[in-house]
């Protein structure tokens, strides 16, 4: 009897160098399944811009796509430049990687009116009926 | 001999370890890639698709919300601060409540205005505003 016979429920004092791994097992699932949830893989543009402080603004929730406008006017989307002829093909290829969720314009408060509205028009082109709008960044509290 | 014959017999013990491996390095993978972004956003309309030909357009006169190139702000014509546009169309909306509101941006106003006239005309109760350009000559 010099070995001990292991308990079958699993008792984690009963031998030594076996730690009952159950507990960790069950808070490191819990965890692993929060972080795939709450997991949005989402490319920012990468270009810091100056937003204007509203009231009515609201959180975007799911959000899916980010595409900015810096204050030269130039148009970003995941940390490269985007030639403006090329917005509509850039949003669609993001949209194959987020296919729900809504698309965020960041327009920088110097940036021209004519690009803001055109970057509008090509995402309400690609969206269709499903934007009734278009959501553009707001400063946050 | 007796401790393995044992071990084999008792279908409860799994040998969890490799599992745990791969549990760890899943859990590691999405704590790294997760970002948490956060935007607050206003929305705003684009201009409106050109109506069929045959449709008549609405007879009530829409509110225009002129902006130039140098941010000056007109409603209707009137030159308006940008703290009164809430005001101005509060009253407007009052005299005709199914007439829609239209902001004329010129291509060099800044994005700012825009915002700002959107937000005033939200706290007016305004559900649609559309943003379209001005021609310039």
């Amino acid at each position: 009897m010099a070995r001990r016979k292991r308990n079958p429920k699993g008792g984690g004092n009963a031998g030594d160098g076996d730690v009952n791994l159950t507990p960790m097992l069950d808070v490191v699932f819990i965890l692993l399944i929060f972080f795939i949830v709450t997991a949005q893989f989402i490319k920012e543009p990468g270009v810091d811009i100056s937003r204007t402080d509203v009231d009515n603004d609201r959180r975007v929730t799911p959000l899916a796509i980010l595409i900015a406008i810096d204050e030269n006017s130039d148009v970003y989307a995941n940390k490269t430049l985007v030639e403006p002829n090329e917005i509509g093909f850039t949003i669609k290829a993001l949209r194959e990687d987020n296919p729900k969720g809504e698309i965020v314009v960041q327009a920088d408060n110097n940036s021209r009116a004519e690009i803001l509205v055109k970057v509008m028009k090509t995402i309400f082109e690609i969206d269709g009926i499903n934007a009734s709008s278009v959501n553009v960044s707001t400063k946050q509290d | 001999m007796r401790g393995r014959t044992s071990r084999t017999a008792d279908e409860a013990d799994v040998d969890l370890t490799p599992m745990l491996d791969v549990v760890f390095i899943l859990l590691i993978f999405f704590i790294v890639t997760s970002t948490f972004v956060k935007e607050m956003a206003l929305g705003i309309e684009p201009p409106p698709p050109p109506p069929p030909p045959d449709q008549i357009t609405n007879p009530t006169p829409s509110i225009i919300i002129e902006i130039d190139h140098q941010g000056l702000i007109r409603v209707n014509a009137r030159v308006t601060d940008i703290t009164s546009v809430r005001a101005n169309i509060e009253r407007l909306k009052a005299e005709n409540p199914q007439s829609a509101v239209i902001v004329q941006a010129h291509p060099d106003a800044k994005s700012e205005v825009i915002i700002s006239i959107r937000d005033q005309t939200a706290s007016a109760g305004v559900s649609k505003v559309n943003v379209v350009l001005s021609d310039v000559q």
